[in-house]
């Protein structure tokens, strides 16, 4: 069993490793790994220390769960026709994002209408400008689907873990704000710094502290960060009636 | 014929005769009076008469009339009962033999007449012409009163009388019609219907009278059968048992239902409440038990067919990891409101470390796999298994049911990556048998390829209505795949719609994707990971991202039996008897000349039988339709399997009774013959009195007519004028003027 388990995540590895080569193509089981692809728009590409989450997104990922990742995710600019290659990119940023270009517009337009899902991080969720300033361009791009609270019996707090809010590295307000279309919440929009959370040195450690410093709050954002990455993979599934008098159960064990 | 008489000239209407006589006679009558008081000579009186007919000859000027004419045969239709009931039999012969007798015997003694003899049985009546080309225009029905209404409607001349030879056990009007109704059937012709009884003794019979349900028939959902079983002919009934099958493909018959027919008065109704898990056409043999001495085999047991339907199709997703391929499916099957979607992905092995001090903290339910792949099986019209180990999360029991699944009428589908097929441990498990293709030995070759490639569209794929929706939206081009799983070559009669550009599986590409028949059930073989790309690809985007669920509605519709993706509608040219000539409508969409192949199997019985050899035809580019004979088949179940061209084969299951419900009640009805005769008017006889039954009168028709003056006019009228002058001058001598 062990050996199996073994061989399958070789595949995916070798996915990698084909992608640490350079090569734009992945291997036979990993074109539908979990791939947290950085938005660039503007200009603006994530640096520093939060450009290292998303790959420990997908360590996580792959350690937590029987999701396959990719370990090394690359970026996709909005204007790019490869955003459309993916159902999932995050977009994270400290600061005012500007004005999208026209063709950034239709791109990220694009996206969404096929179906993407699209997380929004701000890194500087105490000031705030970037959040406003993703919020105010997807209003412009998608006028008719204001952002909404997410209610907490949402999926997404029980695709994996079963959590009671959103938490990243600032723990941030107990809610998540949302744009849902149909019957999906396709942009989630975080003011937690979910990123920073996940972020690592080259020597393993975390690169930022939490707010409060907390060992369980960055244990929380872990599970909510693999929550989300299972919420893109297996959409509404633990909403299915099947799974209900089980979490009912659960969650009332908790309190 | 000459027939000779006398009229009066033409022109002089019958009133003016009749006034002119009535005062010739008037003052024939004065004159008496006049002579008995006067005492006239008879002279006067006998002039005075002679006056009068002169009188009234100059007048009329009457003539002779010659008329030449024929007197016709009476026109009598004879309706003779073609219903498949008349082959029941009385003694050693059969009650169509015995109406032929008297159909004879009724043409030898109608010979004055002109005698039309028309088959009735549903609808408006047919001609009759015995010879064996007639016996295949037989019927369920006795429908007299259908006939006798198509008959009043049809121009023509109407006939002078009617007879029908029948046993009397007639669809309509029926056993307690009233006698008003049965005088109505005469009024529409306004002829008497003579009958002739071909039968009047029931034969010693237990038979299912008559089966009938409460609804429609839905997949998963119970169905209430209701048998009426008689007993009839002395034979002794008490409980009789009775019992409901399903007839499958290569399986032998399963059992549906049981119970016992406990019959008083001769008959019984019994509720036999059964589930028929599989849409579609599905056969069910309704079997009863008969006692000693039942002399009517062939109505013990019904065929019935019932279409099948489905409220929702109920899926089972089972998947063996969440990737982006799992989530396109997951999002078009669930956004498909007609689908009924049950879920379970793994989401942690026994390897990873969720990091919980609790599993209360974490979302997951155990895999029921025990629970799903035995209890809830059969509940589900198809199951997916997308990417998941057989051997690792302990399916690898439950293959050989899930074998048997596919084989009743489920439908499966196997979608790739690193754990399916060889790699899930699949190869040379009970379920590859009914994958389309077939799965190599995994010491010979390797479970997946990582050679990224894109998938060739083949002949097949082209024609398949299944791909339809793909072609139009991407035309042939389909995206890049990053790697295969090892498939084998295909099994008989399994069809590749994608294959490999590179790869080889014997002597052929490698199949991409595959599907075919298996039994009762259909399977699907896709040997990628990932079809989401075409939704999430620049090729995917020039379809809008609509081929992806292009490619799963077909995939799945096909799985379904859905009639849109079949290659070709097929039905029978008419219901199917044993013994009698049946044959096959197919119609297919237009397009290439093709050749047709059409493979007959009994149901209901083990894979071992051998199909009937098939039949071919060529169908040419202009033609949509075409009618292929299959024969005189046995009682029982078929399925017909028709290969257009290089399309997936379209099938088609159906029954041939010998009894059916023409031989539900075998009891002759004389009494209903003779209500018949009585209330319209004619007679009732037994088929040996046939002889008997006397023939209207002739009509006679005149073709030619001749008028001649007995006299010419003016010696009437001289003869007039002198036979007055002569009475005058007689009155003149007797002092009367």
């Amino acid at each position: 069993m062990l050996e199996k388990k073994a061989s399958r995540r070789s595949v995916v590895l070798s996915g990698l490793a084909a992608l640490a080569s350079g090569r734009p193509a992945h291997a036979f089981g990993d074109v539908g790994a979990f791939n947290p692809r950085v938005i660039v728009a503007g200009g603006k590409r994530l640096t520093g220390p939060h450009s290292t989450g998303p790959a420990a997104w997908s360590m996580e990922l792959i350690n937590r769960t029987s999701a396959p990742a990719r370990l090394a995710p690359r970026e996709v600019a909005l204007d790019r026709p490869e955003l459309c290659n993916e159902p999932f990119a995050i977009w994270a940023g400290d600061s005012d994002v500007g004005s999208l270009s026209v063709a950034e517009r239709r791109g990220l337009s694009k996206f969404i209408r096929l179906g993407g899902v699209l997380v929004v991080d701000d890194s500087e969720p105490g000031q705030g400008s970037f959040g406003r300033s993703v919020r105010r361009e997807l209003l412009r791009i998608l006028p008719e689907s204001p952002p909404v609270r997410l209610d907490p019996s949402h999926v997404v707090y029980k695709t994996f873990y079963i959590v009671d809010r959103p938490v990243g590295r600032v723990l941030g307000p107990p809610t998540i704000d949302a744009i849902v279309r149909g019957k999906s919440a396709q942009v989630l929009l975080l003011s937690h710094d979910l990123l920073g959370a996940l972020a690592r040195t080259d020597e393993g450690s975390y690169s930022f502290p939490t707010e409060p410093a907390s060992y369980q709050q960055r244990q929380h954002a872990m599970r909510f960060a693999v929550n989300i990455a299972m919420y893109v993979l297996c959409f509404d599934y633990k909403d299915d009636q099947v799974h209900a008098p089980f979490l009912m159960r659960r969650r009332a064990q908790a309190r | 014929m000459i027939e000779r008489g006398f009229g009066v000239a033409e022109g002089v209407s019958p009133a003016l005769s009749w006034t002119l006589l009535g005062l010739l006679a008037l003052g024939f009558v004065l004159l008496l009076l006049e002579a008995r008081g006067r005492k006239v000579t008879s002279w006067i009186a006998i002039s005075g008469l002679v006056t009068a007919i002169f009188v009234a000859a100059a007048v009329l000027r009457p003539t002779r009339v010659n008329t030449r004419g024929t007197d016709l045969f009476p026109k009598v239709v004879v309706l003779l009962d073609r219903s498949w009931r008349l082959d029941l039999k009385d003694g050693e012969r059969t009650r169509e033999q015995v109406a032929l007798d008297a159909l004879h015997a009724l043409q030898k003694q109608l010979k004055q007449t002109r005698v039309e003899v028309l088959g009735f049985g549903e609808g408006p009546p047919q001609p009759f012409v015995e010879n064996n080309a007639s016996k295949s225009v037989r019927s369920t029905d006795s429908d007299l009163t259908a006939a006798l209404r198509a008959l009043s409607a049809a121009p023509g001349e109407r006939p002078k009388a009617l007879v029908v030879v029948s046993d009397g056990r007639l669809t309509s009007p029926v056993e307690g019609a009233s006698s008003d109704t049965l005088k109505e059937l005469g009024a529409r012709l306004g002829v008497p219907i003579h009958t002739i009884q071909v039968a009047d003794t029931a034969p010693p019979d237990a038979s299912i009278r008559k089966v009938a349900t409460t609804g429609a028939a839905v997949a998963h959902q119970k169905l209430a059968l209701e048998v009426t079983v008689g007993c009839s002919g002395s034979l002794a009934c008490d409980e009789l048992p009775l019992t409901v099958e399903e007839l499958l493909h290569g399986e032998p018959p399963a059992l549906l239902a049981q119970g016992t027919a406990k019959v008083r008065d001769g008959l019984a109704t019994v509720a036999l409440p059964f589930t028929l898990e599989r849409a579609g056409r599905r056969l069910v043999r309704v079997r009863l038990d008969a006692p000693e001495g039942d002399r009517v085999p062939a109505n013990n047991q019904r065929l019935l067919t019932f279409d099948v339907t489905r409220e929702r199709v109920r899926l089972l997703h089972v998947a063996g990891r969440p990737t982006y391929d799992v989530r396109a499916l997951r999002m078009w099957l669930k956004a498909d409101e007609s689908i009924d979607l049950i879920a379970f992905f793994i989401l942690r092995t026994n390897s990873d470390a969720a990091l919980v001090t609790d599993d209360s903290e974490l979302a997951l339910i155990p895999f029921p796999v025990d629970e799903l792949f035995t209890e809830h099986l059969p509940s589900f019209d198809a199951v997916i298994l997308q990417d998941i180990d057989a051997v690792e999360y302990k399916l690898e029991r439950h293959l050989p049911a899930l074998a048997r699944y596919v084989r009743a009428g489920g439908g499966l589908i196997m979608v790739g990556g690193p754990s399916a097929f060889m790699g899930g441990g699949y190869a040379g498990s009970p379920l590859s048998e009914v994958l389309p293709v077939t799965l190599p030995d995994p010491d010979a070759a390797p479970a997946v390829d990582m050679a990224s490639f894109e998938p060739r569209v083949t002949q097949a794929g082209r024609a398949a209505p299944a791909l339809r929706g793909v072609r139009e939206l991407l035309g042939e081009r389909l995206p890049t795949m990053l790697g295969s799983n090892t498939l084998g070559p295909l099994r008989p009669g399994a069809i590749a719609l994608w294959e490999h550009p590179d790869r080889r599986a014997g002597q052929d590409s490698m199949p991409m994707l595959a599907l075919g028949d298996s039994g009762d059930g259909r399977a699907i073989a896709l040997g990628v990971d990932g079809t989401h790309l075409l939704q999430w690809s620049e090729l995917g985007e020039r379809g809008a991202g609509r081929a992806y669920g292009a490619l799963w509605e077909g995939l799945v519709g096909w799985l379904m039996r859905d009639p849109r993706y079949e290659s070709a509608r097929l039905e029978l040219t008419r219901e199917c008897r044993a013994g009698a000539p049946a044959s096959l409508n197919i119609t297919r969409l237009p397009g290439a000349a093709v050749d047709v192949k059409v493979t007959l199997e009994r149901l209901g019985e083990s894979g071992t039988a051998r199909p009937q050899p098939p039949v071919t035809l060529r169908m040419e580019g202009d033609v949509e339709t075409a009618t292929v004979p299959l024969g005189a088949l046995e009682e029982g179940g078929y399925t017909a399997t028709v290969h257009i061209g290089s399309s997936p084969p379209a099938r088609f299951d159906f029954a041939c009774e010998s009894g059916g419900p023409a031989f539900a009640d075998s009891r002759p009805d004389p009494a209903l013959l003779e209500r018949i005769s009585k209330a319209t008017g004619g007679v009732s006889l037994r088929a040996s009195d046939a002889s008997k039954l006397q023939a209207p009168p002739p009509t006679h028709v005149e073709s030619q007519r001749v008028v001649a003056p007995l006299l010419p006019a003016w010696i009437w009228a001289l003869l007039a004028a002198s036979s007055i002058g002569a009475h005058w001058y007689a009155r003149r001598r007797a002092g009367l003027l």
